[in-house]
């Protein structure tokens, strides 16, 4: 810690305040550090792909907040370099790098927002999804082929219907017998949409659904859940940079992040940390946070997707169902 | 309109020598525009169409699409949205296009063109989710006419199919039927049917005979121009339907933008097959418009 402060500050990419909390783990790591913490406000609005190429070509930054196939990609291409928290033994085998190049901080799981005042009838699982009365009620965040929430939407509906992460042809089938019946709407399941009540169940990411359901404050009322089979997560993984100028620094971000505060800190920005299953059991979620989510016994069944190759396989499969779901009705 | 009065023979043999070399020297920012926005372009998709878009290398594996029907619908899509979209925008257009010269009111007029600037130009996300609000699922009217007894959404109608995206793009092909036909619906003289009448002439055979011929070629060419309009349309159509309704443009995006579609020798394909109807509209429309052009000139 004296060795991060020698070096006087810490550079950022990809870390921009308003994302998961971040401007409350800012300040927790100045109140406990005070270390200056620089990266300009363009590269905290960097993609993923935009950050490793700040890494690469200016050497400025110290620690990124990566996409899980860009915190692969970013050790097989060197740019990551290797440290184990003191949590490493609390973090899933499957949510770290096994050498250490990187490890997932929070995730985000697919969830469905409903609009209760809309919705009369109970909606616990995908199947539910099917019932006659939700004629054109049910919306995807976008076309599943482009959009990386709609994506995960289609493969979580895999679970529940005999797929899995390594088969995504039955939520494929699910989605069409959802768009046959009318049930499924072209209508995006944006928040406008959702507010609207053009969208009356959304299927998206927990966070997002959550922090549309706070926007609307009961205009519509809108109720959160985790389908009961289970979906999919998607993580995001903090990586230090290879050639960081300030490694200590970046060392101590590391710390910071997986400190039960900082994890603490991404719930409250409905972003469930990495930590969250051993936070739980501890029963160190406070109650008034808890309250704001879905139970946590539906998290249970949630699957973090981090193996890549399945990721590629699952959209290339993907790329080709969809095309006969929309043209051939 | 300004293209109209390009369209007419301008200068004579007499004054051409002499200025013949100033002339070309005038057309050369024009002849600058076109090859670089509308040749260069062409040929960089053509050569795209036949290669490879990952290797390189000669194919004409790109055009496979023209020969499996699954490939084909979305042609036929963009087709049957363009056809329904024109007829509903020609028709209503010409005859609030007529209603307003028929009108004689300057105020009248000013007001209509000023409307159908803005509406024509009016389109995009922006369009798509104020169509969502009023016709969707949940849309004002929707609800409206569901008090009323009409379930719009119970007897198959959907906004999120080709026959909501007709109307949705009839909500500019409209006002811009009534600014192309305003100028020529102008143009016809009083003086035409007080002619015809006194030589004895009928309203029919004043219609048939007169303003019909005349008319004939800005209306078509007018259609044609709605036409193209609808068929490249893009980003209306896929903020409404999120890509179910599949139209040519969005594939082309597709191919262009996904991560995981990427084909851009394949978008390059479907970009001749857009381009080659395109043509065909946009051709044909220049040649009907020298025709009504000699007799619409003041």
């Amino acid at each position: 810690m004296a060795a991060a402060k020698r070096e006087g500050s810490i550079y950022q990419t990809g870390i921009p305040p308003e994302w998961v909390n971040y401007q409350a783990i800012f300040n927790l790591w100045q109140q406990d550090y005070g270390i200056p913490i620089n990266g300009t406000a363009t590269e905290g609005e960097y993609s993923s792909g935009q950050e490793l190429d700040s890494i690469k070509n200016t050497g400025k930054p110290d620690v990124g907040d990566v996409g899980i196939a860009f915190a692969v990609q970013a050790k097989q291409q060197g740019l990551s370099a290797p440290y184990k928290n003191s949590h490493w033994a609390d973090i899933p085998d499957t949510a770290k790098d096994a050498d250490g190049y990187w490890c997932c901080n929070y995730w985000g799981a697919q969830a469905f927002a409903i609009n209760t005042d809309a919705v009369k009838i109970p909606i616990n699982d995908w199947n539910d999804l099917l019932d006659p009365s939700l004629k054109s009620a049910v919306g995807i965040d976008g076309d599943p082929t482009k959009a990386n929430d709609s994506f995960f939407a289609v493969w979580s509906a895999a679970l529940a219907n005999g797929g899995g992460v390594d088969n995504i042809g039955p939520g494929v089938d699910f989605m069409n017998k959802l768009y046959q019946s009318g049930n499924l709407t072209a209508a995006r399941a944006s928040d406008a949409n959702i507010i609207a009540g053009e969208v009356k169940v959304a299927i998206k990411w927990d966070y997002l659904g959550l922090a549309v359901r706070d926007k609307a404050n009961g205009s519509p009322n809108i109720k959160v859940t985790i389908p009961a089979t289970g979906s999919l997560a998607s993580p995001y993984a903090d990586i230090v940079a290879a050639k960081a100028p300030h490694p200590n620094a970046a060392r101590l971000w590391q710390e910071l992040i997986y400190s039960d505060a900082a994890q603490l800190l991404f719930l409250g920005g409905y972003a469930h940390p990495i930590r969250y299953a051993s936070l739980n059991a501890a029963g160190k979620i406070p109650a008034d946070l808890a309250a704001k989510l879905p139970p946590s016994n539906l998290y249970t069944k949630v699957q973090l997707v981090t193996d890549i190759t399945k990721i590629t396989a699952a959209q290339t499969a993907l790329a080709a169902a969809w095309k006969i779901v929309v043209n051939a009705s | 309109m300004s293209s109209m009065k390009a369209a007419r023979p301008t200068g004579k043999p007499t004054a051409a020598g002499s200025r013949g070399g100033l002339a070309v020297l005038a057309l050369l920012p024009f002849a600058a525009l076109v090859g670089l926005f509308l040749l260069l372009p062409t040929a960089s998709l053509i050569w795209g169409s036949v290669h490879n878009g990952r290797t390189g290398q000669f194919t004409i594996a790109n055009y496979s699409y023209l020969a499996h029907p699954l490939d084909l619908v979305p042609f036929a899509n963009s087709v049957e949205l363009s056809l329904a979209s024109t007829a509903l925008g020609g028709v209503v257009g010409l005859l609030i296009a007529q209603a307003i010269v028929s009108s004689r009111q300057p105020v009248v007029q000013e007001i209509a063109t000023t409307f159908s600037s803005v509406a024509a130009n009016f389109a995009g996300v922006p369009l798509a989710f104020a169509f969502i609000a009023t016709l969707g699922a949940n849309g004002l009217l929707t609800r409206v006419l569901l008090g009323a007894g009409v379930d719009l959404y119970s007897n198959g109608f959907k906004l999120y199919s080709v026959l909501g995206l007709t109307i949705v793009y009839a909500y500019w092909e409209i006002p811009l039927m009534v600014l192309v036909m305003l100028p020529p619906l102008q143009a016809m003289k009083p003086a035409w049917r007080e002619a015809a009448e006194i030589l004895g002439a009928s309203r029919w055979r004043y219609l048939r005979a007169v303003a019909i011929p005349i008319l004939a070629t800005p209306v078509i060419s007018s259609l044609l121009l709605l036409y193209a309009n609808a068929f490249g349309a893009y980003a209306t159509a896929y903020g409404l339907t999120t890509g179910f309704v599949s139209l040519v443009p969005i594939e082309i995006s597709n191919l262009v933008s996904g991560d995981i579609n990427f084909d851009p020798g394949q978008a390059d394909a479907l970009a001749i097959g857009l381009a080659a109807i395109m043509a065909v509209c946009i051709g044909g429309r220049a040649l009907l418009e020298r025709r009504s052009a000699r007799w619409l000139a003041r």
